[in-house]
């Protein structure tokens, strides 16, 4: 056993050292690894940092509410009677001031897009005092937040960097009336930071809303007490209202979207890797024939086959392992943190971060090494029944 | 013996790499096809805008209304040959899940508008004299089996009936095509009449107008002109042509273009790799038999022209594979994908380019053997063996 071990590390080290020799060849998987790689992390790392923007931003213990059907804030339309019917519900946290609710406007303005240089869609969130305190993470990080019952608007961080037109101090004019920015907020890495916020008073009369919202968030006691506020909701016929906690809201509409990258990226990476696969077998083959009399003259010295199956294979893990390594190197430098934006669930931009995390670079480097086991176990077996004498005469 | 024939010849006589290196150019193409027929779709609102096509909409943003006083005071404008407006329904058929790309237009000149909606007269004439009648496309209509005559309820999103409820009931009255392949067929258009007086809030204001101009080189002035009548309203107006509005639109779901050909870049670049290699590989392998073809009197051009055709001949059997295949998976897909990218075609151009693509990378990868063999010193060869 020992004796095989050590042939085992004799072989495997001198096909190690003598890959300058097939440099070419060589390099060429190794590449194709490392690019199979870098393009699979990439998609990942979107739908990875698309995710985390969005599933991460609601809470648990807070319920949003929107007409029956609407699925997105975008699209609700409530009353303020209904506002107030619900806020009376039970299992919803209080204060001084009585239940902790939030009516909110959720309209959509333009903005340019820097990267591409046309319109796109941008939130502009109306809400009070009570809303921004439900949002406990919420930090002014430049300027101060807007006066209640002013055309001020705050702008959050991730808003300011995609787009133009938010600049602290910037004047905007919607419909005739002058808005002015006077804040940046960010908000722990949330969709909120693809946001501008201002008071509610004035997005409802800039929009002619009269006292229509279109969502209400709820602060509730304990995120168990959701289902008493979802059955006193289905109670009352003036209600009726889609009612979910802000987490679900949230995870679904990212769903669709991460889910859309997922699907693309990996059938793509296991398609390119179909093609690095062909060029390391192609590589691995043309390691073995040019190994033919070393091989040979090994097995006629008393060499087994196994060392010279294992010495192969090791030599084609090796190289996908490099490549594996110099793609998520390559992935990590270009993607990890550069920030996009795309169309989210409510048909507004939602700005987000790539973000590649350890499960997704193992996930890369397991579809790096199936690349090199696959593509050395086959020429492996070539080398380890190679006849001795076929391959001295073939050399 | 013919060269075709020593070309064929030479690239068979290794089965096991000529198939590998195959697999790896197909599966590049393969990647080429898929990946280019996804971003034409997706592009495919810019490409098959009218030129003389414009969209008037609310200059805060298009999801923001215009009164519909609007329609009658832009009409009169010089340059203008048809105009009508729209409303986005937020359409959705029994489950939320099902969505539905309804609008509420107005129903005479809508087809104006748009003749690519391709409709029998039969039906058009139906669709006129119902005001609860329905268009849908036949994409639409294939995925939820409407048929011409069917009572349906849809349901919006957004807006709700004022007899409360947001269900309304359409008869389906024709089904369209599109006048080329691409167009989108995913589209259900109602009357705005209809929509307008049963709607409990929104009355009397449309989503957006679109016009076609008598000529588009008025495009620009007519811009102005409607933009400049109702700038310091209340319900200020931005009009882009319907090309710059679909690019727009299209840029807002972020840079697929650059996605698509930094992919497919990658993958081309892997390929040119393994085949450059292995063709080089092959032709080393070969120095002696060079060696001797020059010996017997073959001119060194048209040993060049044997290795450049080899990797010719070699990209293309894969290329032509790939894209094929491509071309099969574009097809079952097409259905499966209509909600999302009704126009998902592999269109000629592609394939095209395809081609190109193909003879580039023959080249390339033929070009350093091809000249290696050319230049071989015959004495030099044969010594070396």
């Amino acid at each position: 056993m020992g004796s095989l071990i050590s042939q085992i590390n004799a072989v495997v080290a001198m096909n190690v050292k003598s890959l300058p020799q097939r440099a070419w060849m060589s390099a060429a998987t190794v590449f194709a690894v490392a690019i199979v790689v870098a393009v699979l992390l990439a998609f990942l790392a979107m739908a990875n940092g698309f995710q985390a923007t969005v599933a991460g931003t609601g809470a648990r213990d807070v319920a949003i509410a929107m007409r029956q059907g609407a699925q997105a804030e975008v699209n609700s339309v409530l009353m303020k009677e209904q506002v107030d019917l619900l806020s009376a519900g039970p299992g919803i946290a209080k204060n001084e001031t009585g239940p902790i609710v939030s009516a909110e406007l959720y309209v959509i303005v333009d903005g340019i897009k820097k990267a591409s240089d046309t319109k796109a869609n941008l939130p502009l969130r109306g809400l009070s005092e009570a809303g921004m305190k439900m949002r406990g993470d919420l930090k002014i990080i430049e300027g101060r937040m807007f006066q209640p019952g002013t055309n001020e608007l705050i702008v959050g961080v991730g808003a300011l960097k995609e787009f133009e037109g938010f600049e602290l101090g910037r004047e905007l004019t919607f419909a005739r009336s002058r808005w002015t920015v006077v804040g940046v907020f960010s908000m722990d890495g949330k969709v909120a930071e693809s946001e501008l916020w201002a008071d509610i008073g004035s997005v409802q009369s800039l929009f002619q809303r009269g006292n229509s919202f279109q969502t209400v968030r709820l602060k509730l006691d304990d995120p168990a007490a959701l289902e008493q506020l979802k059955a006193y909701n289905e109670a009352d016929p003036r209600l009726k209202l889609d009612i979910k906690s802000e987490a679900d809201y949230f995870a679904d509409q990212a769903s669709g979207m991460s889910d859309l990258i997922m699907y693309l990226g990996w059938p793509l990476g296991i398609a390119m890797a179909f093609g690095a696969l062909a060029g390391a077998l192609n590589t691995m083959y043309t390691s073995v024939a040019s190994r033919a009399r070393e091989i040979a003259t090994l097995r006629a010295i008393g060499f087994g086959g196994t060392a010279a199956f294992v010495g192969t294979l090791a030599e084609s893990m090796v190289l996908a392992l490099l490549g594996g390594l110099i793609g998520a190197i390559a992935a990590f430098l270009f993607f990890d943190g550069i920030t996009a934006s795309t169309l989210g669930g409510s048909f507004t931009q939602v700005v987000f971060s790539f973000k590649l995390s350890p499960a997704l670079i193992w996930q890369a480097a397991v579809l790096a090494l199936i690349i090199g086991f696959i593509g050395g176990v086959f020429p492996a077996w070539r080398a380890a029944r190679l006849p001795v004498v076929v391959a001295f005469r073939a050399a | 013996m013919s060269d075709l024939y020593l070309i064929f010849k030479n690239l068979t006589r290794r089965k096991l790499r000529l198939s590998l290196t195959l697999f790896a150019i197909f599966v590049a193409f393969l990647i080429f096809g898929v990946l280019s027929s996804f971003n034409k779709a997706f592009n495919s609102g810019i490409e098959l805008s009218a030129d003389d096509r414009m969209v008037v909409v609310n200059k805060i943003n298009f999801t923001q209304p215009l009164p519909i006083a609007y329609v009658n005071k832009a009409r009169a404008i010089e340059g203008i040959d048809v105009l009508t407006w729209c409303n986005w329904f937020g359409g959705y058929y029994q489950d939320p899940k099902n969505f539905v790309a309804a609008m509420a237009c107005d129903a005479e000149t809508l087809l104006d508008v748009y003749p690519e909606i391709v409709l029998p007269e039969d039906q058009k004439k139906a669709f006129m004299a119902n005001r609860q009648g329905l268009i849908a496309g036949q994409s639409i209509a294939a995925k939820y089996g409407w048929k011409v005559g069917d009572r349906i309820p849809m349901n919006s999103n957004i807006f709700s009936q004022k007899t409360g409820g947001s269900a309304w009931d359409f008869d389906v009255e024709g089904i369209y095509t599109g006048s080329t392949e691409q167009f989108d067929t995913n589209s259900v258009y109602f009357h705005y009449k209809y929509f307008d007086e049963s709607r409990s809030f929104g009355k009397d204001f449309a989503g957006w107008l679109i016009l076609r101009t008598t000529d588009p080189a008025l495009n620009d002035q007519v811009a102005n002109t409607i933009d400049t009548m109702f700038a310091n309203s209340f319900y200020e107006t931005s009009t882009d042509s319907e090309k710059a509005f679909n690019k727009a639109f299209i840029a807002q779901i972020g840079n697929i273009a650059m996605i698509v050909t930094s992919v497919v870049g990658a993958a081309f670049f892997t390929i040119l790799l393994i085949v450059g290699n292995t063709m080089v590989l092959a032709i080393r392998e070969r120095t002696g038999e060079i060696a001797v073809m020059k010996t017997l009197g073959f001119p060194a051009a048209r040993i060049f022209k044997l290795v450049l055709g080899e990797s010719l001949l070699l990209s293309l059997i894969g290329g032509l594979l790939g894209i094929g295949a491509a071309w099969l998976i574009i097809g079952a897909m097409k259905a499966a994908l209509a909600g999302i990218l009704p126009t998902l075609v592999l269109t000629p151009d592609v394939a095209l380019t395809a081609l190109a693509i193909m003879v580039g990378l023959g080249f390339l990868t033929g070009i350093v053997p091809a000249l290696s063999a050319h230049r071989l010193n015959i004495i030099t060869a044969m010594s070396r063996q």
